[in-house]
């Protein structure tokens, strides 16, 4: 097996040299580099734009155009910083909702898209989609349903008498990603030719239809839930001894476990709903996130949270300039990116 | 580990296995020769097609080809169509055999027919591979403009033996679609954008049927350079392309799938000078005879005094 739970145990004498100010400056640098990757991603695009003028009119928070035109200042309010402030949403959310899922299940191959979770999401969504179509707010809760539905799913299904071992947990996701994958399938052939195509586009990740009623529900669920689940770190640092163990030490296990399935779901579905499945984001950066600061979660799932948030804008970045004036899905960049960096994380530990 | 029972079992399925294959190669190979003399027709794949020398039961795999064959006056040999072929009304009551992607080679071969038509979008190789196993021909039409539309009509009536009426109708078709360009010649082309789907956008790139009919109709696709035929499309280069027109292909097969312009484009001149043109689909995107009324829709929209009576 890849990677078993002790590696990712804290002991708590670790614990205790962790402290909120080494929280808080790494959570302070994160925050700085998203800044900057909001500024600079901003600057580029399948359309060049005056820099320095661009620069201006960012500083002014949108108030002078700084002598851009009215198409230019267009472009840069309207169409590139609300993708960028969904790319981060997006990212964030995904990778919170993974780090979330690697801690309670002590698995450090727990990610939304392996675990079938993105696709319960993309089901919920595409039901929406067919049924209420015009109604863009059920996409987001259809899609948390989904997602939880999934999480249950696979959880019942790696819990044996045995409890839940990693093996399990992944078999689990398998058999629910490709049932729910069958499902979209069907919903697929039985829609119209013309919007397969798009579809097919937005399973892969896009970030291009930026919907602007829904964007900042998005970014407020992925804050609220970031913090939610940093809020727990402590109760899943201690879950990651075990289950018994953590309970012996007062923790409110199933209480616990509700918040992080409720939590993550809605993470992922809010984050589906705007942007299809962008795979990896859940599985790379919360690993970056540990390797680097240590496996802490008070620290590892708010750096998860700020990292994800960074590493989805860059790579919506390149979807968008690699090829302009076309576009690529995102979640084929986040894999490309992603599935080699993971594989030199593997080998390395 | 295995016990005795257990391997009589594994001979018994390994025999089951031997049978069937046997079987289904002796199906396969049992094609007759072709009776009666035959020709060859070289198709828009380069491949020289051997087509039988009367030709009464054609299979059209895409909605074009049905209407190109109701159109030269073969409609009564056209014995199997797709589930997308809904045009001209006649062509509902022949049999289904799935759609353009998803044929059923089963159903094909049940109804026995000398020449299957595809068009490119629709063509599969293990499928033709199959078919042609079955001394079935397969004839592949590939039109990337008007020009090749009137190649495949000329070629489908020469395979169902309507050379004259096909002629007819090339000729007839090629005097409107000259109307139209004379009538347009002298004007300045309208910067357009053609919006295939608005959320997520795309568009008609370079190697698009459509782009050519933009052009003829007096028109200039702001994305005929981008590669492709229906490329996924960046919401800021069509912001900044400021199209004179907008096309929105919509109605038809399409339905009202289409009918919004996408969000990027709401503030462009197209929009601003309500020159937002919705246009059956099914005449821009299937390149057969109706291609041309697409053609006479869309100069009309853009140059509407070029057709002041």
């Amino acid at each position: 097996m890849i990677g078993t739970a002790s590696e990712i145990v804290v002991s708590p004498a670790q614990h205790n040299r962790v402290t909120l100010r080494r929280t808080l400056i790494s959570c302070a640098v994160l925050a700085a580099a998203l800044l900057s990757a909001i500024v600079l991603m901003s600057l580029l695009g399948s359309e060049q734009l005056p820099a320095r003028a661009s620069l201006c009119a960012l500083a002014s928070f949108g108030t002078s155009t700084c002598g851009l035109t009215q198409d230019q200042f267009d472009i840069l309010f309207q169409i590139r910083l609300p993708r960028i402030f969904l790319a981060a949403a997006v990212g964030g959310s995904l990778a919170t909702a993974g780090a979330g899922y690697q801690a309670l299940l002590r698995n450090p191959l727990a990610e939304p898209y392996l675990l079938g979770i993105s696709n319960g999401a993309a089901v919920g969504t595409m039901i929406a989609l067919v049924f209420f179509g015009a109604m863009e707010w059920t996409r987001p809760i259809l899609a948390f349903t989904g997602a939880l539905a999934a999480t249950l799913a696979v959880y019942r299904l790696a819990r044996g008498r045995a409890g839940a071992t990693p093996e399990r947990l992944i078999l689990a996701g398998v058999i629910v990603t490709t049932f729910l994958s069958s499902v979209i399938v069907f919903v697929t052939v039985l829609m119209d030719a013309t919007r397969i195509r798009s579809f097919t586009f937005w399973l892969l990740g896009d970030l291009s239809g930026t919907s602007k009623a829904l964007l900042p529900v998005t970014i407020t669920i992925t804050i609220v839930g970031a913090l939610a689940l940093t809020l727990h770190a402590r109760s899943l640092n201690l879950l990651m001894l075990g289950e018994r163990d953590a309970f012996d030490l007062g923790v409110e296990v199933g209480r616990v476990r509700i918040v992080v399935f409720v939590v993550a779901s809605l993470l992922v579905g809010s984050s589906v709903a705007a942007s299809g499945s962008v795979g990896y984001v859940g599985l790379v950066v919360p690993h970056l996130a540990r390797l680097s600061l240590g496996s802490d979660n008070r620290i590892s799932i708010p750096a998860a949270s700020l990292g994800g948030a960074l590493f989805v804008i860059v790579a919506d970045t390149v979807a968008r300039t690699v090829i302009a004036p076309r576009e690529l899905p995102v979640g084929a960049i986040t894999a490309l990116i992603g599935a080699p960096l993971f594989i030199y994380l593997l080998r390395r530990s | 580990m295995f016990t005795r029972r257990d391997s009589y079992l594994s001979v018994l399925v390994w025999l089951a296995v031997v049978v069937c294959l046997a079987l289904i190669s002796a199906c396969t190979q049992r094609g007759t020769a072709n009776p009666g003399a035959s020709r060859e027709i070289t198709d828009d794949a380069a491949r020289r097609v051997n087509v039988p020398a009367k030709v009464d039961r054609v299979v059209s795999l895409a909605p074009n080809l049905t209407e190109i064959v109701f159109a030269v006056g073969a409609g009564d040999r056209l014995v199997g169509r797709t589930s997308y072929c809904d045009f001209p009304a006649e062509a509902k009551a022949i049999a289904e055999v799935g759609d353009t992607l998803h044929p059923s080679l089963e159903r094909i071969i049940a109804l026995k027919p000398q020449v299957v038509l595809v068009s490119t979008a629709s063509q599969l190789e293990v499928f033709t591979n199959q078919l042609e196993g079955q001394n079935i021909a397969v004839f592949v039409t590939d039109p990337h403009d008007l020009e090749g539309v009137f190649r495949s009509v000329g070629q489908i009536g020469e395979i169902v033996g309507e050379q004259d009426q096909a002629n007819l109708l090339v000729q007839k078709l090629r005097e409107r679609t000259n109307a139209v360009e004379a009538a347009v010649k002298q004007k300045q082309p309208v910067r357009v954008f053609y919006q295939v789907s608005g959320e997520p956008l795309y568009t008609a790139g370079h190697d698009a049927f459509v782009t050519d009919l933009m052009r003829r109709a007096g028109g200039d696709s702001v994305t005929g350079d981008v590669p492709g035929a229906w490329p996924k499309y960046s919401n800021e280069s069509a912001l900044a392309a400021r199209p004179e027109a907008i096309i929105l292909p919509s109605g038809g097969s399409m339905g009202e799938a289409n009918s919004r312009v996408a969000e990027a484009l709401r503030q462009s001149p197209a929009v601003l000078q309500g020159r937002v043109y919705k246009i059956n689909d099914d005449h821009l995107a299937r390149p057969g005879p109706r291609s041309v009324d697409g053609l006479e829709e869309m100069a009309r929209a853009f140059h509407p005094d070029a057709f002041k009576k």
